[in-house]
């Protein structure tokens, strides 16, 4: 399934549509943010038309466009993924040809050294049970880690992924190899934080397959909520080496199925 | 195993649910002695607060006994009767380091739901929506308490079960009111609200140095266990033209030395769905919870202590410029009770602290929505409802 790139135009129709879709099925956690917004929005616009002087009108007006944003279902991605690094960048191909490029990039600070949380990343039981909110991660030989993204379209998305940088105890950068609907490339990198912080760490993934679906699309196929697939990998490392465990609630007692809830 | 559990807006209901398991290394499971309401349930039980879904198991202030432990347990052994903090704490964080608990960084397992709002996220809790963890919460036979060698408080012989209860939630809440306020011999605390936590608060002002506390409500019997419970002095803001005036005439025209707001968002109409409908309504809320506070902030003297415990949203017409040009400093918090606990319990042990005049009315779990229902009213002068699961 060979996706050709649209003009920019083009793709709203179909994100719009997704959105759409998406809409419709939020539960009220979903809603959480959006219902923030209209909090705000509405209190805004209150008491600025209660006050009915020009910084009152500003504040209406500010107030208003909140309160149009929270209510809103179908908006643009980047409003509802607000505070969360998303960058769809474009890179030029060929004459006439423009590749979204889409980079996840978060960073977490946690207690530890660079080295110590360095050499922690590299055992290869770590990636997998840090990932482990959208792939499993497996050593295959050859220095070669294997990823497998369950249930995409009824079939799990695979890839191997080499290590091509590494620098003990500052960076590591990994890339995919051979063909893949997914090929993508990532880094992790350990710096020293101030005073007794630790280390902060950053972890940036790029989606760019040339030729295979396109950014965005491509972004799509990891599920739900692409955008914070960093960021939760970064709290998973970190509840991992700090607390020696990755919190969770599953399964939860509920009066919902069967008794259990996740 | 039989729970209380959250069905819908003002909708409680007594259900039949699968036991709590051993998930990480860490947990133990608790079977529940006794759990008890709290005015923050409030919040959700009306819809102010969204992020629960139909079948929660809600509840955050408990305590029991262990009757299972996770292989990496330690210190905690099964039989061990213990208080619990409401907030989960991982002990080993930079926040629960610097004795900043319900700031744990690795309890939350759904913190993403919270940085919209508040731009980081806070630990988890039991029993109190999703975007604080999505815990399963307390009032029900036996509940998970995940990190039990950091979260779970031995109970000394000699203190009871209902002492302890207390000191989950609305004790070590109220006794970190009081001692963000800094309090010197001699100086005069005020206290908005005489619910649990606000009582606690005047309890604790006390065992801190206090020489004067002043408890400030509205209904006639949290005033009266003020007075002679824990020997506040009271106003009730029904009955007098102007609480800032009393407060100046028993400062000698001073002001208190230091505010504390422990008014918890009280309940307001009913069964609003719709996003901008709930707005509407949380902002009616807002003006009337921002007075209390507003209050405390024109009260305070000047160059003195605001402490804030009442659960707030997100607030309006915040009076900053009276924060700024009166000098004053502001502390607030959600509880960090893990700080607390070991001094809380030896004030108990010394006789000096007994939280038990708070448990007004008990029930077995089966009769808890009618508890709530008593508290959330605050019907037959109930200031806790207290639930025996068991
Ligand atoms: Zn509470
Ligand atoms: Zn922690």
């Amino acid at each position: 399934m060979r996706d050709t790139i649209q003009p920019p135009g083009a793709r709203l129709g179909d994100r719009g549509r997704r959105l759409l879709e998406r809409g419709r099925r939020f539960d009220s956690e979903a809603l959480l943010p959006q219902l923030a917004s209209a909090l705000v929005g509405g209190t805004l616009l209150t008491l600025g038309l209660r006050r009915g002087r020009l910084g009152g009108v500003a504040m209406a007006l500010a107030g208003g466009g909140l309160l149009f944003r929270g209510t809103r279902t179908d908006q643009e991605p980047h409003v509802r993924k607000h505070g969360v690094v998303v960058r769809t960048l474009r890179r030029q191909r060929g004459r006439d040809t423009t590749v979204e490029l889409t980079v996840l990039q978060r960073s977490i600070t946690l207690q530890g050294t660079p080295d110590a949380l360095y050499r922690r990343w590299r055992d290869p039981e770590t990636l997998n049970q840090v990932m482990g909110h959208f792939a499993e991660v497996t050593a295959s030989g050859d220095g070669l880690q294997h990823w497998k993204v369950p249930g995409v379209f009824g079939k799990a998305l695979e890839w191997d992924a080499e290590v091509v940088e590494e620098h003990p105890g500052e960076l590591l950068r990994w890339r995919s190899v051979g063909d893949t609907a997914l090929p993508n490339e990532g880094w992790v990198r350990f710096r020293r934080a101030p005073a007794d912080w630790g280390t902060s760490v950053t972890l940036r993934f790029v989606f760019d397959p040339p030729g295979g679906v396109v950014g965005e699309k491509a972004v799509k196929l990891l599920g739900a909520l692409p955008s914070l697939l960093a960021l939760k990998a970064l709290k998973r490392f970190k509840s991992l080496v700090e607390a020696g465990e990755i919190p969770t609630t599953r399964p939860n007692p509920a009066a919902r199925e069967g008794g259990y809830s996740s | 195993m039989r729970a209380l559990c959250w069905n819908g807006i003002n909708d409680l209901g007594v259900e039949t649910v699968g036991d709590p398991r051993i998930v990480n290394p860490r947990d133990v499971i608790l079977q529940v002695k006794m759990s008890t309401t709290c005015g923050s349930d409030l919040h959700f039980i009306d819809g102010y607060i969204p992020s629960m879904r139909k079948g929660d198991v809600i509840g955050h202030e408990f305590m029991g006994t262990v009757v299972e432990t996770g292989p990496e347990v330690k210190k905690v052994h099964v039989g061990d009767r213990v208080v619990v903090p409401s907030f989960i704490c991982c002990g080993s964080c930079w926040y629960c380091q610097h004795d900043l608990w319900s700031l744990c960084d690795n309890t939350n397992p759904k913190g993403e739901l919270q940085e919209p709002l508040f731009g980081y996220q806070t630990a988890g809790i039991y029993g109190y929506t999703h975007a604080f963890g999505g815990y399963a919460g307390a009032h029900a036979q036996f509940v998970r308490v995940p990190h039990a060698d950091t979260d779970c408080f031995q109970v000394p012989e000699g203190v009871t079960d209902e002492q302890a209860l207390f000191l989950s939630d609305a004790v070590p809440t109220g006794y970190m009111g009081a001692d963000f306020c800094g309090i010197q011999p001699g100086q005069t605390v005020a206290v908005w609200g005489c619910g649990g936590v606000g009582l606690m608060a005047q309890k604790a002002a006390f065992l801190l140095g206090a020489e004067r506390v002043v408890g400030i409500d509205r209904y006639p019997e949290r005033l009266k266990l003020a007075r002679e419970q824990v020997g506040a002095e009271t106003i009730s803001y029904e009955e007098v033209d102007s609480v800032l005036d009393v407060l100046k005439e028993l400062t000698g025209g001073r002001g208190p030395d230091a505010c504390i707001d422990a008014v918890g968002m009280e309940a307001h109409g009913t069964g609003v769905v719709a996003a901008v409908d709930r707005a509407r309504q949380a902002l009616h809320l807002q003006s009337d919870r921002g007075q209390a506070l507003r209050q405390a902030i024109l009260a305070c003297r000047k160059g003195g202590t605001l402490s804030v415990l009442g659960v707030y949203g997100v607030m309006d017409a915040f009076p900053m410029g009276v924060i700024m040009n009166k000098g004053l400093t502001v502390r607030s918090a959600q509880q960090h009770g893990q700080k607390y606990l070991p001094r809380l319990l030896e004030h108990v042990v010394k006789g000096e602290l007994d939280p038990s005049f708070l448990a007004t009315h008990r029930f077995s779990l089966e009769d808890a929505p009618r508890g709530y229902e008593l508290f959330k009213k605050k019907q037959d002068g109930c200031v806790r409802a207290v639930f025996l699961p068991n």
